[in-house]
């Protein structure tokens, strides 16, 4: 049986080392970005191959990786963000001559091998491995633009407190090796779930939480996002919110949610549970997350907020997991809360993808990313506002778009449980999001342009990778059956069952 | 298994599509209203066709006519099924917004100058979601439907509005959306309530436990709250109601608030009424709390569709008031009437909100103080003016004087002292009467400019208003077109909330 993983491994590093040498053979421009386009297409179709095929080899990896469902799921999505995060860097970043693009490519492919891996880690070293390949290059990319302060002032800030989230991550994990003498997260995470009444037990686990929240981007270990996001350039903001924050939740499925407890993490017992402390960061996720969006006065910054509301909705499904791991009463809510986060993820992704790539392009063309730029967009640049009107209905939850069925299966899972008010402020949530959404629409197709009306080109490249994730959006919506279904089967199997 | 349902929803949808795309793609801006007209009339067609298999085949107690069922999301514990039927209670909403559709369009043509394209296809997008979630019996569908009429609607406002349409659309959105959503969530709570786990309204019904109604009740209760609107949440109304084109209020004024009226009886009671019993004294009272409000502050308005907007809050209260009724009294008469005063009130509400548009177009104002002397202005326009008051306010011949009449005896007979409801058209009838005293009776102030007095409403302008007018007062002879299929519905709804009571 081939095996599809070490040969989408294979085709990012070629990339990856591969790129770099077109700096000194003159070829710069946008050679490399097709050349990486190239790339991420063969891996992605080998771990469709993958999927299709049901393989579960993960040799030479051994017991480092895991093909499963799961894995296939998020090396699907973090392959697929990537690929079109370098489409749409074709257009966003200035490839001149004396550009660097072949090195903008390769840590792109870089980042993309290393989130490859951590959607199959299976190991708790070889997840830190891949999640420093992932982390280092997107550090290096928020400054890309080295003329830009904002963008130098996002790179040192992300840099900075993505660095602590890793040692915070080493941290847990060599807890853990202490605790558990092994680094296979099944065993850790059996090992750990047995001995939780062990405050250093509970300590790791919490270290676990806070370390992957930063990438998650989960209050209150957000505060690099807003900055991150609109400093960096846009492809790259995309990125970040699409797919290496997707990373962040894989690696918490794996390792959090594996664990099976209803045991407190203090030895008293008592409230302090993984499922209520990860509700309470659901809540003041989603919560501050809207709160702050409501006063943004700079689309991307408004999407950084919206993208961390948008990892409080998803919380609601891991919480609703952790906690049917512990009751086989709530079995069938914690699948369907699963499902419905997986199905939120995905959606996530193609929604802010559209939405920072819209955002790319205004930035671009109209050289400012404020929301005055936005007034009268939908006469000056048609396509982009309807993909960014379009991707803002989703994200509110309007149906029939694909986010309305990932948050009713969110919601749907956490009532009638002891978490029904996550339900409600949820709800209470998305309705409050549709007070920027709104807004913006209303600036694109209500407002008159400020200065001069003309209508801008729009390329007609970037044009179809925006029609490529509008059309995911609504036929998700239209159909979401064979979505969920998709994400159903990548649902771990709770702990005795 | 018959697909007039489908074609109900796709008829519009595609008109929707298609006139938008043939009108941009060549041929007169113009011709948009004429494809449009034509599919709202097909539209008409097929509701009608099924308005007439309900009444002809009344389905028995609890029963759907012209059922379908098509399977949405299949899956091992998730399911959402596009169940679609029709019967006494939704087959009169599904012909009148038909209607109102139809005539909204006649009259956009006049009123309407702006990228024609655009509009119409909105009009027929709204006029899809309206049959969609008239017809859907799956909480999630009839969800889903009822938020597609937002969209829409927060454009046609917003775009081809008035002056401060852009506040009025955000502020419509925003309400409707946060309304519903917190609906939404009483519809979810039900899912893995009941059992089995469903969203189809006919295998929910008797099957969600007492204990599991009060909340989701009260959820849903807010959504239904904003759209109606009752106070305390109708302060987006006014504003909607003002800014909206004139033409677009029939559906927006006329036929949106039904939905809540309609998921009152069928939701609310359908799927409640232990819960619904024993808070119906609650409701009552924000009933008759709306009605009288609504009724007073109109009194107090200078606009013409501001006033009308709040006769709109009083006679959707009579519809609250009519169902919770029946609730506490057991007699079928208040949802009997509060279908027909739904049926009744879309049209009469239509034909004032229209002929508001024309005042504007030729007064250039709709203040109330500043159009005296209209009836030797335009006299044509002053005459529909006075009949459709008329109609508004429940003066016979028209069908909205049995209705009122019926809901409040409907009334009575749960809570003898709600008699004093009859106050609610009495007062209805003083400011509708001193409005047309100031506008047609009251010679022009003097500051009015005669260059914009001179012209009247067009015979086919006029006609159009008219067209609203003429089912209410044949309704007024035949009510039982609408009453005969409608008394089932109420009976069962009735008999569902005894058999709650006593198992």
């Amino acid at each position: 049986m081939a095996d599809y993983i070490l040969f989408a491994v294979a085709a990012l590093s070629a990339a990856a080392l591969g790129v770099p040498f077109l700096q000194y053979l003159g070829k710069r421009g946008n050679f490399p970005g097709y050349l990486l386009m190239v790339a991420l297409s063969v891996a992605l179709a080998s771990i469709i191959l993958n999927a299709a095929t049901g393989s579960t080899s993960s040799s030479p990896f051994g017991s480092l990786l895991t093909s499963d469902f799961l894995g296939n799921l998020f090396a699907i999505l973090t392959l697929f963000v990537s690929l079109f995060v370098a489409t749409a860097s074709l257009t966003l970043i200035p490839s001149g001559k004396s550009s660097n693009s072949p090195f903008y490519y390769s840590l792109l492919s870089f980042a993309a091998l290393g989130m490859l891996l951590i959607s199959y880690s299976a190991d708790l070293l070889m997840l830190f491995v891949a999640w420093e390949l992932m982390s280092i290059p997107t550090y290096a990319l928020a400054g890309f633009q080295k003329g830009r302060e904002e963008s130098n002032e996002a790179a040192v800030k992300y840099a900075v407190l993505g660095a602590l989230s890793s040692a915070i991550i080493l941290y847990a994990i060599s807890l853990t090796y202490g605790l558990t003498g092994t680094t296979s997260i099944a065993g850790a995470a059996a090992s750990l779930g047995s001995q939780l009444s062990n405050p250093v037990a509970g300590l790791a686990v919490l270290l676990f939480i806070v370390g992957f929240g930063f990438k998650m981007s989960i209050v209150p270990f957000h505060m690099w996002a807003p900055d991150a996001y609109e400093g960096a350039p846009t492809p790259i903001a995309a990125l970040f919110a699409a797919g290496t924050k997707k990373a962040g939740f894989v690696a918490a499925i794996r390792v959090v949610l594996a664990i099976s407890t209803v045991y407190s993490l203090t030895p008293q017992g008592g409230l302090f549970t993984i499922p209520n402390v990860l509700a309470v960061l659901a809540l003041a996720t989603m919560t501050l997350g809207n709160l702050a969006a409501l006063t943004q006065k700079s689309v991307t910054r408004l999407l950084a907020y919206s993208s961390i509301a948008q990892a409080g909705y998803i919380l609601i499904g891991f919480v609703i997991y952790s906690y049917g791991q512990g009751n086989p009463a709530f079995a069938s809510q914690a699948e369907i809360g699963m499902t419905g986060a997986l199905f939120h993820i995905i959606n996530h992704s193609v929604m802010k993808g559209a939405a920072f790539l819209g955002a790319g392009l205004v930035i671009l063309k109209l050289g400012s990313g404020s929301v005055e730029a936005f007034s009268g967009l939908g006469r000056r640049m048609p396509m982009t506002a309807f993909a960014m009107a379009v991707s803002f209905l989703a994200l509110a939850g309007v149906p029939p778009l694909s986010g309305f069925w990932s948050k009713l299966l969110l919601f749907t899972s956490v009532l009638n449980t002891p978490y029904a008010w996550l339900a409600v402020a949820g709800v209470l949530n998305s309705a409050l999001s549709m007070g920027y959404y709104g807004w913006v629409i209303k600036r694109m197709y209500l407002d008159e342009p400020e200065g001069e009306a003309t209508r801008v080109g729009e390329p007609t490249s970037f044009v179809l990778l925006l029609g490529v994730l509008v059309a995911l959006m609504i036929a998700f919506g239209l159909f979401p059956g064979p979505a969920i279904s998709f994400a159903r089967d990548a649902v771990p199997a709770l702990a005795g069952h | 298994m018959s697909s007039i349902l489908s074609l109900l929803i796709l008829v519009p949808l595609l008109g929707s599509g298609v006139t938008f795309a043939l009108s941009s793609l060549g041929g007169g801006r113009k011709n948009a209203s004429y494809l449009a007209a034509a599919f709202a009339c097909a539209t008409l067609l097929v509701a009608g066709y099924a308005f007439w298999s309900v009444y002809s085949g009344t389905p028995a107690l609890g029963q759907y006519a012209l059922t379908e069922d098509h399977p949405w999301i299949t899956l091992p514990g998730f399911g959402v099924d596009i169940l679609l039927g029709l019967d006494g209670l939704s087959a009169p909403l599904v012909l009148v917004s038909g209607i109102a559709a139809v005539l909204s369009i006649l009259s956009s043509r006049t009123l309407i100058d702006k990228n024609e394209p655009a509009y119409y296809s909105l009009l027929l997008l709204v006029l899809a979601s309206v049959m969609g979630a008239f017809t859907s019996l799956n909480l999630v569908v009839f969800y889903l439907f009822w938020e597609l009429t937002l969209i829409p609607m927060f454009f046609l406002i917003g775009v081809w509005g008035g002056d401060r349409r852009k506040y009025a659309a955000l502020k419509f959105i925003i309400f409707t959306f946060a309304g519903s959503a917190v609906m939404l969530l009483g519809f979810l709570a039900l899912y893995f309530g009941a059992s089995p786990s469903t969203f189809d309204i006919p295998n929910l019904v008797g099957r969600i436990p007492a204990g599991l109604q009060y909340l989701p009740l009260l959820a849903v209760f807010v959504g239904l709250a904003v759209e109606l609107p009752v106070f305390p949440f109708h302060s987006w109304q006014p504003d909607a109601y003002e800014q909206a084109p004139a033409p677009v209020n029939a559906l927006l004024s006329g036929i949106l608030p039904k939905f809540a009226g309609y998921a009152v009886i069928r939701i609310a009671l359908g799927l409640f009424p232990q819960a619904a019993y024993q808070y119906a004294w609650a409701f009552i009272i924000v009933a008759v709390f709306s009605m009288f409000y609504g009724a007073v502050v109109a009194l107090l308005q200078s606009d013409l569709k501001r006033m009308f907007a709040y006769t709109s809050i009083s006679h959707m209260g009579f519809v609250l008031f009519g169902a919770f009724a029946t609730v506490l009294s057991g007699n079928p008469l208040g949802i009997e009437g509060a279908i027909l005063l739904m049926f009744t009130h879309a049209l009469a509400v239509g034909a004032l909100f229209t002929l508001s548009g024309f005042v504007q177009n030729q007064s250039g104002t709709r203040k109330i103080p500043l159009l005296g002397g209209m009836g030797q202005r335009a006299p044509l326009t002053a005459a529909l003016l006075a009949v459709s008051s008329c109609a508004a306010m429940g003066i016979p011949p028209f069908a909205s004087f049995l209705a009122e009449l019926m809901v409040i005896s409907g009334g009575v007979s749960a809570y003898a002292s709600t008699a004093v409801t009859v106050l609610v058209p009495v007062i209805t009838g003083g400011y509708f009467l001193w409005m047309l005293k100031r506008v047609i009776i009251d010679p022009s102030p003097p500051a009015a400019d005669p260059g914009t007095a001179a012209r009247d409403i067009s015979r086919v302008d006029a006609t159009v208003v008219a067209l609203y007018l003429v089912p209410l007062v044949l309704l007024t002879v035949f009510s039982f077109l609408i009453l005969s299929p409608a008394a089932p519905v109420a009976q069962w709804t009735a008999n569902l909330i005894l058999r709650g009571l006593h198992p």
